[in-house]
């Protein structure tokens, strides 16, 4: 088997899920390129599961496509993809080593391969001690590993991960993210859905938010932010309500010499800082760029 | 979830540009998931403690029909002083009973009256009191008389008074009973008989029954454990899921026969040391019959298991979606065991019941060569039919993740 160093990108053209009359994908697109971490997020019921499962083909398509590298990807193709169920677990009774070596022999890997592939994963993560144990015998976190480890086996062309950090303490997570660096570096597109806004902000380099089944933002978290309603926080020494009068300036929040605003245009900014310092002493005039987790707000709201 | 039409692609075959190595292990995969199971369940140790508990009870239950054949009792039985007729019943009882091997053995004491004979009953020195009443004999003892004693001493005495009364019409009981003799014939020289027969049938209803509810249970467990943890979901993306079936009924079924195959061979150990012993060379082919059908038969039930488990979402639904194959198989164990005639016949060729009924038909002689064979054939094409229904179903229900599912939903969902 050959390591590919170049990576092809995972585009989801026009993906739509229907149970019964419930349309739970609705004409979701986006790309999750290679080399780059994407991050899926959306409330509980927003299609993220659904879309990830019909991408890795465990799930019938209702319409849409998912092409790999440019193409339809095949089942061929999905054998070489990593996949992280949610609500997943493996065998209880069946000690860790054994385990993740049949699942690799499944995907292809012959046994001794996968047996010393396997002890080298499990010896990254600090499992190494405990590969002949059960795995119900194992903490969460502990499981958690091991679950990631099956995705990881066998240099995968692409990731997908639902929920692959939820329940691992900040330095598991860390952890997780350096291997999961090491697979974009090699080209592999990576796309995981998480809850923790905060994290998905600090990792991702795209990000796709999903809301009834419908993508209402994607792209670069930075170029979000920037597109993102921009608030200007203006303090004074006395008290500012007088904001309220200005043309083109909509006053969100007054709390005596603080006001928070925002401007219809760069010009009505300027107006306002002029009426500011004539009458009163400036003490901070800042744009406040939204957190991701406003945006989220936002756009989900 | 009634509408979906289209199919997922995770179970397709690869497509033809597929590489070497991995299109190999799509080939073989059937092969990796039929160890697992053989290995996962031969190293489990309740299994590995139920196997032995089996064991255990099938020779114990052969060492206690031979301890019941080999035990003797003996009796003691009051004869009146001086009764000749009383005293030759006895002695004749007793011949019998040694010629018959009955494992009875018979003394006489005499006592001098009626009197003497009750005191010798109350004081246990003799266990019956055989004497001539007013109105023909009478057997007394303390409680009931003991059967097999009651039967030989009838015997006894019905002789000695036909011979009695023979000699005063002036004849001989040889004279009035020339050319009545009735003795019994086999055309088919088995020498099977209906008691044998019986216990030969229970038998074989109990290891199949054993064999399809342990290893039945087995995979539609493991069915699910891969269905609830989604590990069915990494494995659909890595091999085609009728790889995945076939590997499992396969293994459970290599479980399952060879689970049956120790029993029957205790079993036939066993035996060898009761008086049976006589009935092996028939019992073993009939055993034979029966290992071909189970192995047959079971690749359809197990399949038919596998069903079960994917309906359920949860290891908990498993008792309400297995029920109706539990039914069919202890249905089957009590139908079969307790059938004979024309309904035997019936059931020896019907799928299912014909594993068991058609070797105890084969047992009893009663099948003609070619009925064994028909039969395995009806039995074949059920397996195919179920195995070709089963994965439908299968690949249906396993991506089902929304609670229990019904057989028509699995039939009719196709991811």
């Amino acid at each position: 088997m050959t390591t590919s160093t170049h990576g092809a990108d995972l585009d989801v053209r026009d993906l739509t899920r229907v149970f019964g009359d419930h349309r739970a994908v609705d004409g979701v697109t986006f790309t999750a390129p290679s080399g780059l971490l994407t991050g899926f997020v959306g409330g509980n019921g927003a299609g993220k599961t659904t879309t990830m499962r019909m991408i890795m083909g465990v799930l019938a398509i209702t319409g849409g496509e998912v092409r790999f590298g440019g193409d339809p990807v095949t089942a061929l193709d999905r054998r070489s993809f990593g996949y992280m169920p949610e609500e997943r677990g493996l065998y209880p009774k069946q000690p860790v080593l054994d385990q993740l070596v049949y699942l690799a022999r499944l995907r292809g890997i012959p046994q001794r391969a996968a047996r010393t592939e396997v002890l080298g994963h499990l010896e990254r993560l600090g499992l190494a001690d405990r590969s002949k144990d059960h795995v119900e015998k194992l903490s969460l976190g502990n499981q958690q590993r091991v679950q990631i480890i099956a995705a990881l086996m066998g240099s995968p062309r692409a990731l997908i991960l639902d929920e692959p950090f939820s329940g691992l303490d900040p330095a598991a997570v860390d952890g997780m993210v350096d291997l999961l660096r090491e697979h974009t570096a090699r080209g592999v597109p990576v796309l995981f859905s998480s809850h923790q806004l905060d994290l998905v902000e600090r990792l991702c380099e795209r990000l796709v938010i999903l809301k009834a089944g419908r993508v209402v933002a994607a792209g670069e978290p930075a170029r979000l932010q920037e597109t993102g309603r921009v608030r200007h926080r203006l303090v004074v020494s006395r008290d500012a309500g007088w904001v309220r009068g200005v043309p083109g300036v909509h006053a969100v929040d007054v709390d005596g010499p603080v006001a928070l605003v925002e401007l219809a245009d760069a010009a009505s900014g300027q107006r306002l800082l002029a009426a500011a310092v004539e009458r009163d002493v400036v003490h901070e005039f800042t744009p406040l760029r939204p957190t991701l987790a406003e945006i989220y707000r936002e756009v989900t709201a | 979830m009634s509408t979906l039409t289209t199919s997922t692609t995770g179970s397709t075959a690869p497509t033809p540009d597929a590489g070497p190595s991995r299109e190999n292990a799509t080939r073989n995969a059937w092969l990796i998931v039929m160890n697992r199971e053989i290995v996962v369940r031969a190293l489990n140790k309740t299994f590995l403690v139920g196997l032995l508990v089996s064991i255990v009870l099938i020779a114990a239950l052969a060492g206690f029909f031979a301890w019941q054949d080999s035990r003797t009792e003996s009796f003691d039985v009051a004869v009146p002083a001086g009764d000749t007729t009383a005293a030759a019943a006895v002695g004749s009882a007793v011949a019998v009973a040694e010629e018959q091997d009955a494992g009875v053995r018979i003394g006489t004491v005499e006592v001098a009256d009626d009197d003497a004979a009750r005191a010798a009953l109350a004081d246990g020195d003799a266990d019956a009191w055989l004497h001539e009443g007013d109105d023909g004999w009478v057997l007394a003892a303390r409680g009931e008389p003991d059967g097999a004693l009651t039967q030989l001493l009838a015997a006894g005495v019905e002789k000695e008074v036909l011979e009695r009364n023979a000699a005063a019409a002036g004849t001989s009981v040889t004279e009035l009973s020339a050319g009545s003799g009735l003795t019994t014939e086999r055309l088919d020289g088995s020498a099977i008989d209906s008691g044998t027969l019986f216990f030969a049938s229970f038998a074989l209803a109990l290891l199949f029954f054993l064999g399809a509810i342990g290893s039945g249970q087995m995979i539609a467990g493991s069915v699910v454990e891969e269905k609830q943890s989604r590990l069915v979901e990494i494995m659909a993306t890595a091999v085609p899921l009728r790889h995945l079936l076939v590997g499992k009924i396969l293994g459970s079924s290599v479980i399952a026969l060879g689970q049956n195959v120790i029993f029957a061979g205790v079993g036939l150990v066993a035996l060898s040391f009761t008086p049976m012993a006589g009935m092996l060379p028939a019992l073993s082919t009939s055993l034979v019959w029966f290992v071909l059908f189970f192995a047959v038969g079971f690749l359809g039930l197990a399949a038919l298991f596998a069903v079960s488990g994917a309906l359920a979402s949860r290891t908990e639904d498993l008792q309400h979606t297995t029920t109706p194959m539990m039914m069919a198989v202890m249905g089957t164990y009590f139908l079969t065991f307790s059938a004979s005639g024309t309904f035997e016949t019936v059931l020896s060729y019907v799928p299912i019941t014909n594993v068991v009924s058609m070797p105890v038909r084969v047992l009893s002689g009663e099948a003609v060569w070619w009925e064994p064979l028909v039969s395995l054939l009806v039995l074949a094409a059920f397996t195919w039919v179920a195995l070709l229904v089963c994965e439908r179903a299968y690949r249906g229900a396993l991506m089902q993740t929304g609670g229990r599912l019904s057989w028509r939903q699995a039939l009719r969902a196709e991811a």
